[in-house]
């Protein structure tokens, strides 16, 4: 078997020795400087949430709250601080997907592609063409709904919802419109809409009949529990399980599934009837209507009213025992079931956890998680979502636990397609028409794609290890479970076609559609390829908060000076946001 | 977590590095190469075990089901509306010495025609429900919870974790599929590539202590298009400065990088051996457990260029979750099942490997025997199909359960069925067949000791 002698970047470690002489740095100047990204200055003596002080700090919180810094945002952020940043982000009009497919739909059929349009125009805040001239700003409210989206999976790979694009968007408004509200609120909206109906099958679910052995469904039960609230382990108040002679508690056991099964009985979509129950799943819902995107509603004759369901117990739960006595009406029992949930003590940890791994870092502290879930857990606002944010984003840790005594593990994998989408924020791109088309499924490059999960256990799992090192130290990864080897190729080779061809001017023949989004090297990034150095510098503050060590930049440097600045600066350009983005320093968010 | 195998495992590697030749292969490359260098034999013939995971636990209630007017009444009777119709079952006629032991005649779902075909050649077995145990369970130990189970039964995520590493008493072990080349990986020539390969994304069941798992999609290998780009050396240099290791102080950075050089460095290998041995001329479907059991051929094909004697894929099916529609949904699963293991089993037989190629099922759970109205929930045990050249086929092993909905001395509650069969005696059966040693199987398999037979007998003897 040949080895192509260019992969120089397979050789082991220095710890073995014998084999460092062989692994000769293709650019031996660089060698001499350091690894480490260069300390952000910051105040040694201000609260966490007093700052930025700095545009890198101000970079880097906008990277954690939001899908990238620009540098206009940078720069408001410095002027009004971090409190400030955040009661104008909660106060920013929401966007949401449902308004762009109505729009669209009165010119063509709506799929899921024209959904993930919809997510771009929001997510990435560009040009509304459903809605002009507006330009979306609510940058935390979407980057909350997408952390939301990854812990309360919905899939547009589920054949019921696959040709349901109304379906998969209304769900998506419907986590950013409660990503700012209480938990409580947030739960009984996954409950009842009907994409969550349909994906773990409420929709239709039935009061048992002994007589043709039909038992509740137990699918949504058993999840709701499981990935939406408390999860499989009684944790303390850090998020730590709590052991019994070195084994793990569990929170619940079949019969509480069975509880829970029976409580969501007797629901179905909107436009049901008491004597059509049986057959409304299975009967054709135009996407675009109400029965797709508006809560489902309760129809007593099919709910169970016979049987005391066995709730969630835990210390001062509000039923007596966890059991819930029988009599209720479907809406009845469905309050007291989600209100029994949501005051699980696990609830605020768990969430909290999963919170500050999708914006901050994998590896929280025990203290992080306790800190965030204490202020979920606050006794007049318990689950106030605003606060929670605020308190994972501005915690302590957020802001300066990349430096320390975990300066070598802090910090996240960034999830392959947010580098897309931030390659998006800071390059000001455009269509013609103000569409987008993809060209590409995102999941076959990127290994996912907004509400395209493989299950509803999300891409990948909050305690993914990576083989190796990671593993060995006991830390999880949860990002990595997608860089497989497909992957770690697709992606920077769809980075790369995006980059090298899709921007303003290209003659590419794909780039001349009027719903191709193309970059604007020229308004952005091209007049500082004259100094590579400049060029750089940009990028690293922008894409890495200016934590590139000098490593990397001399790298960088090197090449693009040895390249000859063409093209306006653009080759420069192309071949520095490609490095950057595909390299281990950038790929890691700390 | 198995400190004390995990310690013995990297101890061994760490002296075996001490005196290791120079490989330009990449960690994976070393790390195999150091184990080899104290073995020194390798396996004389070629095998491979092929683990098609059925995601979401398959109702293999409605995929065997009994079709003498007795035994289909009692199904009929627990199935209701989802029961499937009993003319339309293909009927199995096993050997008399693979009776299914319950005094029943069996079918198969209507779409399962290819699987019905290979049964009767005598190239695929039925294995009666198997399941996640720690010890053997009557209801009534069940019930009385005088002997332990495996956790969280009935969860998606526990139970296809603890179906794919066997050990039910260790959240935290590795796949038996990765256990197994650990112990393994040593009899391949070719230290550099893996012998363990995934089809779609990472599999807990490849998961091993010391080799890792390669993730090949079901369409080939891709290459990074920057590295190969003409006129661009500069620019691949300045790519692989950057992930060269040694050029990062962090530990996420260089597991990135190392993640990244090991995909370079096996699509170069893996492509050039794909391209060198060719495709098989057998037709796959064209479906996404088709498409995976293709790749898997085309991989076994390049078994030479590839160097490698021991091979365990991992592919995959989901879907099986059919809480709801199941009487649309499953049935397409069940033919995609048929038609992908008929063409892999053909392909096998094309190679001239039918006999060193072992497929086998494995899912979730099994599903409840009592349904929800138009679906069925999460249960325990479930039957299972092993299929290859090697299989004492056309029988039927282990004892099928009672379907009844009531007075069912199989039911641990609500029509969940308790398992007979453990996976434990499953992965021994397979891992003893593929040449693991009987210390080996104790190793991987620490359970097994539980459990009354070591051996299925659902493979022959080598």
């Amino acid at each position: 078997m040949h080895i192509d002698g260019r992969t120089g970047g397979l050789c082991r470690p220095r710890r073995i020795a014998a084999l460092a002489l062989l692994c000769a740095a293709p650019l031996l100047q660089a060698q001499g400087l350091s690894h480490r990204p260069d300390a952000i200055w910051r105040h040694g003596f201000e609260a966490a949430s007093a700052g930025p002080f700095s545009d890198a700090e101000a970079a880097r919180f906008l990277n954690q709250a939001t899908f990238g810094a620009t540098l206009g945002d940078i720069q408001h952020l410095r002027q009004v601080g971090y409190e400030t940043w955040f009661a104008e982000q909660f106060a920013e009009a929401p966007s949401y997907q449902a308004p762009f497919l109505d729009w669209a739909g009165q010119t063509a059929g709506v799929y899921q592609q024209q959904r993930l349009e919809a997510w771009l125009i929001n997510s990435v805040g560009l040009y509304d063409p459903s809605n002009p001239p507006r330009v979306h700003k609510d940058q935390l409210r979407q980057r909350v709904a997408f952390a939301l989206s990854e812990i309360f999976v919905v899939s547009d790979q589920n054949p019921g919802l696959e040709l349901q694009a109304w379906a998969t968007a209304s769900w998506y408004d419907m986590l950013a419109a409660n990503a700012f509200g209480r938990y409580r609120d947030l739960l009984e909206g996954v409950t009842l809409h009907p994409a969550m109906g349909v994906y773990l099958s409420m929709v239709g679910n039935r009061k048992p009949d002994t007589t043709l052995n039909i038992r509740p469904d137990e699918n949504y039960a058993r999840e709701i529990l499981q990935l939406f609230s408390i999860g499989l382990k009684q944790l303390d108040a850090n998020g730590l399980p709590v052991l019994v002679a070195g084994q793990p508690v569990p929170t619940y056991n079949q019969n509480t599934v069975r509880g829970f099964a029976h409580v969501f009985t007797g629901w179905n979509f909107n436009d049901c009837s008491t004597a059509a129950y049986p057959d409304c799943v299975g009967d054709y819902h135009a996407p675009e209507s109400s029965a797709m995107r508006d809560p489902m509603l309760p129809f007593e004759a099919y709910h169970d009213t016979t049987t005391a369901k066995q709730l969630l117990v835990y210390p001062n739960v509000a039923l007596p025992g966890g059991l819930l006595q029988p009599g209720g009406t479907a809406r009845q029992e469905l309050t007291a079931a989600l209100d029994n949930i949501a005051a699980h003590p696990n609830v605020g940890p768990f969430i909290a956890r999963q919170l500050i791994q999708r914006l901050v870092t994998s590896n929280p502290s025990p203290a992080y998680v306790g800190r965030v879930a204490a202020v979920f857990n606050d006794v007049a606002a318990r689950g106030d979502l605003r606060a929670v944010i605020k308190a994972v984003l501005l915690d302590v840790e957020a802001r300066y636990g990349y430096s320390g005594v975990n300066t070598d593990r802090y910090g996240k994998l960034r999830e392959p397609w947010l580098k897309l989408v931030q390659l998006w924020r800071i390059t000001a791109p455009r269509s013609v028409n103000g569409r987008i088309n993809l060209l590409i499924n995102p999941s076959q490059s990127y290994g996912q794609a907004p509400l395209r999960s493989p299950s509803v256990f999300n891409f990948f799992r909050p305690g993914f290890q990576q083989p190796g090192e990671i593993r060995d130290l006991g830390l999880v990864s949860p990002e990595f479970q997608i860089a497989t080897d497909t992957m770690l190729v697709a992606t920077p080779n769809d980075l790369d076609w995006r980059i090298f061809y899709f921007y303003v001017g290209s003659s590419y023949s794909y780039a001349q559609d009027p719903d191709q989004l193309l970059m604007d090297y020229a308004a952005t990034l091209n007049p500082l390829a004259a100094d590579p150095a400049a060029l750089v510098e940009r990028l690293n503050l922008l894409l890495m908060s200016g934590q590139m060590s000098p490593f990397m930049r001399d790298v960088l440097v090197t090449r693009l000076t040895a390249l000859t600045n063409a093209n306006g600066g653009r080759d420069r350009v192309q071949h520095a946001l490609y490095l950057v983005l595909n390299s281990p320093e950038y790929s890691i968010q700390k | 977590m198995n400190t004390t195998r995990r310690t013995f495992l990297r101890r061994s590697l760490q002296a075996a590095l001490g005196g290791a030749g120079v490989s330009a292969l990449g960690q994976l490359g070393l790390l195999n190469a150091a184990m080899a260098a104290g073995s020194g034999t390798t396996f004389p013939d070629y095998k491979a075990l092929v683990c098609v995971f059925l995601h979401g636990g398959n109702d293999s209630f409605n995929t065997i089901v009994p079709r003498d007017a007795s035994h289909y009444g009692v199904y009929a009777a627990s199935r209701g509306a989802l029961a499937v119709p009993q003319n339309q079952l293909i009927a199995l006629d096993p050997l008399a010495d693979g009776l299914p032991g319950d005094g029943a005649q069996y079918g198969l779902h209507p779409q399962m025609q290819d699987l019905a075909t290979l049964f009767g050649d005598g190239h695929a077995g039925i294995l009666a429900n198997v399941g996640t145990l720690i010890h053997p369970i009557t209801q009534q130990q069940y019930q009385q919870g005088t002997v332990s189970v495996p956790a969280q039964l009935f969860s998606h995520e526990d139970q296809a974790n603890l179906w794919q590493t066997s050990r039910p008493d260790d959240g935290n072990a590795s796949g038996w599929g990765g256990r197994i080349a650990d112990l393994m990986h040593a009899g391949n020539p070719n230290q550099a590539q893996s012998m363990l390969v995934s089809l779609e994304g990472q599999a807990l069941f490849q998961r091993g202590d010391v080799v890792n798992q390669y993730v090949i999609g079901s369409y080939g290998v891709e290459q990074v298009s920057y590295l190969n780009a003409w006129g661009n050396d500069a620019g691949a240099a300045a790519f692989n400065a950057l992930l060269q290791l040694g050029s990062q102080a962090h530990v996420f950075e260089r597991s990135y990088a190392r993640a990244m050089n090991s995909a370079v460095a096996n699509y170069q290998a893996i492509g050039a051996a794909l391209n060198a041995a060719g495709d098989v001329t057998t037709a796959f479907p064209n479906s996404r457990l088709g498409r995976q059991l293709h790749m898997v051929a085309r991989l076994i094909k390049a078994r030479n260029q590839l160097d490698l004697r021991r091979q365990i894929f991992f592919v995959s099916l989901g879907g099986f979750d059919t809480h709801g529609s199941q009487s649309d949904v499953h049935p397409g699963l069940l033919g995609d099942l048929s038609q992908s293991l008929k063409a892999f089993y053909d392909a096998t037989a094309e190679l001239s490997l039918a006999n060193q190629v072992t497929a086998f099922t494995a899912s979730d759970f099994g599903r409840t025997v009592s349904i929800n109205g138009d679906g069925t929930d999460h249960g325990w045990g479930g039957h299972h199909l092993i299929v290859g050249g090697a299989v004492r086929g056309r029988r039927f092993y282990g004892r099928m359960p009672s379907l009844a909905q009531n007075g069912n001395s199989d039911d641990a509650g609500y029509g969940q069925l308790i398992p007979t069969v453990s996976v434990d005696q499953y992965a021994a059966t397979l891992a003893r067949w593929f040449g693991l040693a009987e210390s080996g199987i104790d190793d991987i398999l620490p359970n097994l000791g539980h459990f009354a037979s070591r051996d299925l007998g659902f493979l022959t003897a080598t």
